[in-house]
């Protein structure tokens, strides 16, 4: 499984008179991760929300493997920053919704949910409340939640928003193993120019509201990009010449 | 790829059999206060009857009404004649028809107010059709169904049960619909995300996501569906603790009123720990 091409094509929102998408254009590759990168109250979760199809787009579409998406499904799941845990299931059957939703056999859902314990480190926790787990356990289990579908596409709204930047960090090491693991087409939106360069395979930079795309370019550091390439001279560069970009925008 | 990763345990402090604050010593003390009122409440009820400030008719002495409850539980009972609400060892009798009737009119009470809620709370469309007639039904007090009960249903074990039944169903219907009404968006787009059919939302989601609001509501019935029991038996049936209080006041036995509002004291204090014990586990997830 490499994951879908997700295509926005000509994507624009408005509530009432007040537009919030114009026109927006973005392809998201097979496996890849695409950061979206745009000024606060841009409108780069009303994006993240029609790709997911919680909102219908005003017009335009959105395609996946070239056939148009219409409401919420398993094949795109999408991960907010407060987390989609429900607080009244444990670890153990918040992992196993998905699957079970679905009717999955017991026997698959249980292998796979403990495969997914063992990917966020959180095998110990499987009977433990939400409420019980740290905030960066939250956002692992949260993200687990939505791949126990095998979802050929993930969409990630500042999914590490909330933490603090240490965690961020350990977060954004983690998120790339898992993505090595399990390729996963991946559109993270986001207001952190060093998260979208860490994680990105390709960015997207997008316009103050009404957003457009204003600029796309590929992020050119390896997969293999640990902790190590913040210091390397050319992400610093980078991540100061995009930070103009989008204070411009 | 976990090195480093793991963060540290179980934050503290949500387990169920957490020491309050102020820890044990606290904790106790308070349980001692709860006894001290009742304790304070017979002490007065002794000290006033011995003093004969009001007369035994109205206020019979704490040991006259206690030898009445050992007559009503545990005397020997006497053949009476047909009509006449037995009272010496019926205590068993009584209670047990009352508990009866409680518990099938707040079961039905319970079933239809769940239904109906979840469609007020899943449905806003429902709920625009069905509130203000509710409310308004919500609205009349008890006993003005008494007489149109009476007349559906005729005196008897059928009319008791529907007045249970009505004084029980509106807080497990109001509390239903308000709170399934207000599970949070998110986790209903969650839901869908993840797979989850329409249909299927109410149990997956709603329901509980509502629970803990649910389970007050129906402490609320249950406690309300024991109070209405006396109500229903003022319909004409010969058994029930409240049947034997209409019975006791008829004849002017003001012990045995006494002993009745005792009992129903008793068991709507077992009946609601009871329930609370058998509903913990529904709502740990939303305490401390």
């Amino acid at each position: 499984m490499t994951g879908g091409v997700l295509r926005a094509q000509g994507l624009s929102k408005a509530f009432g008179g007040l537009a919030v998408l114009d026109g927006v254009e973005l392809e998201a590759q097979a496996g890849q991760v695409l950061a979206v990168l745009g000024p606060s109250g841009c409108g780069k979760s009303t994006l993240l929300r029609l790709l997911a199809g919680f909102e219908p787009p005003s017009s335009g579409a959105v395609l996946l493997d070239g056939a148009p998406v219409s409401g919420p499904s398993p094949s795109r799941g999408m991960v907010a920053q407060a987390g989609g845990l429900f607080p009244w299931l444990s670890l153990r059957d918040n992992l196993a919704f998905g699957p079970r939703a679905s009717h999955r056999p017991a026997a698959e859902v249980r292998a796979a949910v403990d495969d997914l314990l063992g990917a966020t480190g959180l095998d110990g926790f499987a009977d433990a409340l939400p409420k019980q787990l740290s905030g960066g356990m939250r956002q692992r289990a949260a993200i687990a939640q939505v791949l126990a579908n095998r979802p050929p596409v993930l969409l990630l709204d500042e999914p590490f928003g909330a933490l603090d930047a240490q965690t961020r960090l350990r977060m954004h090491e983690w998120l790339l193993d898992l993505l090595a693991e399990r390729p996963t087409t991946t559109v993270l939106v986001t207001h952190d120019v060093e998260e979208a360069l860490l994680l990105g395979d390709r960015l997207c930079l997008l316009s103050n509201r009404p957003a457009r795309v204003v600029d796309e370019q590929p992020v050119p550091f390896g997969r293999e990009r640990g902790r190590a390439v913040l210091s390397d001279p050319a992400f610093v560069r980078m991540k100061a010449a995009v930070l103009e970009r989008v204070l411009a925008a | 790829m976990t090195g480093g990763l793991l963060e540290q345990g179980l934050t503290s402090g949500t387990t169920a059999g957490q020491v309050p604050p102020g820890g044990p010593v606290r904790r106790r003390s308070r349980r001692v206060l709860g006894v001290l009122a009742p304790l304070a409440l017979l002490g007065l009820w002794v000290l006033v009857s011995a003093r004969g400030v009001v007369s035994t008719r109205l206020l019979p002495s704490p040991l006259t009404v206690a030898d009445a409850a050992r007559e009503f539980f545990f005397g020997t009972s006497t053949v009476t004649l047909a009509g006449v609400v037995p009272f010496a060892g019926a205590g068993v009798d009584h209670l047990s028809a009352s508990l009866a009737r409680c518990a099938v009119s707040w079961g039905l009470a319970v079933v239809v107010g769940t239904a109906v809620g979840l469609l007020l709370g899943v449905s806003a469309w429902a709920r625009d059709l069905l509130d203000p007639v509710l409310n308004a039904l919500r609205a009349v007090p008890l006993f003005a169904w008494l007489p149109l009960v009476l007349i559906w249903f005729g005196i008897g074990e059928s009319s008791a049960r529907a007045l249970i039944f009505l004084g029980a169903l509106w807080p497990v219907l109001v509390a239903v619909g308000d709170s399934t009404a207000r599970v949070p968006r998110a986790h209903v787009e969650t839901a869908r995300m993840l797979g989850t059919p329409r249909r299927d939302l109410w149990r997956r989601v709603h329901l509980p996501s509502a629970l803990p609001e649910v389970v007050t509501g129906l402490r609320l019935s249950l406690t309300l569906a024991w109070t209405c029991v006396i109500v229903g038996e003022l319909s004409g049936v010969r058994t029930g603790v409240g049947a034997m209080m209409n019975a006791a006041r008829e004849s002017g036995r003001t012990e045995q009123v006494l002993v009745g509002i005792l009992v129903f004291a008793a068991v709507g204090l077992l009946a609601d720990l009871l329930l609370r014990a058998l509903t913990a586990r529904w709502v740990r997830w939303a305490s401390g």
